[in-house]
């Protein structure tokens, strides 16, 4: 964890809060999160009982657009796309088939796909068209792992992700209507021990 | 005659040789397991006879390694069966009870986790309730596991071991009344036991339930089963041919006080009660037969020597 600017999981019970370091750890190694987390805190109080995580993440890689993955190349009414790299490809045939229709896209090879274009119709600027979001994945992921760390029977759960900012908050009991003060203490400790 | 619980590793070559051994020398073979290559079986064996074992095998570059968890059925249970819990910390310790010669199930608990909504369903317990001994494997704090420790116990006869992640002491402190056996440092975890200190702490729980199951082993030769339970596994599988039909790896689990025969109730509880072990000593005459609650098996409990007033 020699990544992360900060990490921190602090309990009422110190035995507790020492295993659950090891098994937040494991988990945010598992899930591939180093790379973006930057500083994470966490606290679990199992008399009340509450479990809040909040963290930094370090800058949200931007939106993937077509330049990203794949080579643009225009001839008269006809442009070819040549796939660089496959991760994105379903998402872009999905936009592309959306904006000018199956008929007009084919796929001779793997990595090639051909967009069929209208007399007079402009390319557009579809270098930059926006294929996908990485930070929609990155929160489901960031909340997915909150979900494997806090204890099993905290079911009751809220979380939010705002400008590299999140935090999760979860209980076996009902939470409080504001959960704001629990997490701004936390983010509170955290800043001013980093 | 005193039956020593052992496991023998060898080859595959000439095996059989080692099967007959043990079959002439008086003992019972519990489970044999063809892995590739390789022989496992678990086995009781009379204790004057195992320095010939080890002299035969010798030869096949077999080994003899004591296993003193061989002829129990253990339950290890678990809060859930959600990541939480599996694979690690539950199969890891299931697994390594297993290299101590026990056959361990392992029971997931549909509403185990947390504190104050932890449930144990009576179908649950009375599953537990058929094993000899229990592990539960809680978490990491110590106020969950105190809190919820009344409802797990509720109902249960078997010896139970608790494993947490507290120490042990904290672990004998927050438990009252007190359980059979504590292992702690051992609660929730996300990752493999493969360190020494991980896999020591996992030595402690065989010897934990090894210590729980000898006190068990001594209250049971106070007043001796009236058929020992490996013979019994014995008798069926020579009586029941159906038995040979089942395709589960062991199709007959023995147990301290009993065994299970996984063949259903219905059609041949009836036919098994009916089974004569000695002159005119029938099955019914020594032992209750019931259905468990695990599938639709037959559970079998030996009636001890006080009651029947026979040893068979």
């Amino acid at each position: 964890m020699s990544t992360l600017e900060y990490f921190e999981v602090d309990s009422t019970e110190p035995v507790g809060a020492k295993l659950y370091r090891r098994i937040a750890s494991t988990v945010i190694t598992d899930h591939n999160l180093l790379k973006v987390l930057d500083k994470i805190r966490i606290f679990i109080d199992p008399g009340v009982p509450i479990f809040v995580a909040v963290g930094i993440t370090r800058t949200v890689p931007r939106t993937i657009t077509v330049s990203d993955l794949a080579g643009v190349t225009f001839d008269e009414n006809k442009i070819t796309l040549s796939i660089a790299d496959e991760t994105y490809l379903a998402d872009l045939l999905q936009i592309l088939w959306r904006k000018y229709g199956k008929d007009r896209i084919s796929q001779p090879d793997r990595f090639t796909i051909e967009i069929i274009l209208d007399e007079n119709e402009s390319s557009g600027d579809i270098e930059s068209l926006a294929v996908a979001d990485p930070t929609e994945g990155l929160f489901k992921d960031l909340i997915y792992s909150m979900q494997v760390i806090c204890p099993e029977g905290f079911r009751v759960k809220k979380q939010n992700f705002h400008e590299g900012r999140f935090w999760f908050v979860a209980s076996e009991n009902t939470l409080p209507e504001d959960v704001m003060p629990l997490v701004n203490e936390q983010f509170r400790i955290m800043e001013a021990a980093s | 005659m005193i039956l020593v619980p052992i496991t023998y590793k060898g080859g595959v070559f000439r095996h059989d040789e080692i099967l007959d051994l043990i079959e002439d020398m008086g003992g019972y073979i519990i489970q044999k397991h063809m892995i590739a290559q390789e022989v496992v079986l678990q086995a009781l064996v009379p204790k004057e006879d195992i320095d010939i074992l080890k002299t035969v095998s010798r030869p096949l570059a077999g080994e003899v390694i004591p296993a003193p968890l061989v002829g129990t059925e253990i339950a290890v249970v678990s809060m859930s069966l959600e990541i939480h819990h599996l694979p690690h910390a539950s199969c890891d310790v299931a697994e390594y009870l297993r290299t101590a010669g026990a056959k361990t199930n392992m029971i997931g608990l549909a509403r185990g986790f947390g504190k104050r909504i932890g449930l144990l369903s009576d179908e649950e317990r009375d599953i537990i309730n058929e094993h000899d001994l229990a592990i539960y494997l809680f978490g990491n704090f110590e106020t969950c596991i105190q809190q919820k420790m009344p409802t797990f116990r509720r109902g249960i006869k078997i010896p139970l071991v608790v494993c947490g992640g507290p120490s042990k002491e904290t672990l004998m402190k927050v438990i009252d009344p007190p359980v059979a056996g504590y292992i702690g440092g051992m609660g929730r975890f996300m990752h493999r036991t493969k360190e020494p200190d991980e896999l020591a702490r996992l030595d402690e729980i065989v010897a934990e339930v090894t210590r729980v199951v000898d006190q068990r082993r001594t209250s049971i030769a106070k007043d001796p089963l009236s058929i020992a339970p490996a013979r019994l596994m014995d008798v069926i599988l020579e009586s029941v041919p159906d038995i040979h039909e089942v395709t589960s790896p062991v199709p007959v689990v023995v147990q301290m006080d009993g065994i299970r025969v996984k063949l259903p109730y219905d059609p041949y509880a009836g036919r098994i009660k009916e089974v004569e072990i000695e002159s005119g000593i029938k099955i019914a005459d020594i032992c209750d037969l019931r259905p468990s609650r695990m599938r639709d098996y037959i559970l079998m409990k030996v009636k001890p020597f006080s009651e029947t007033g026979m040893l068979v």
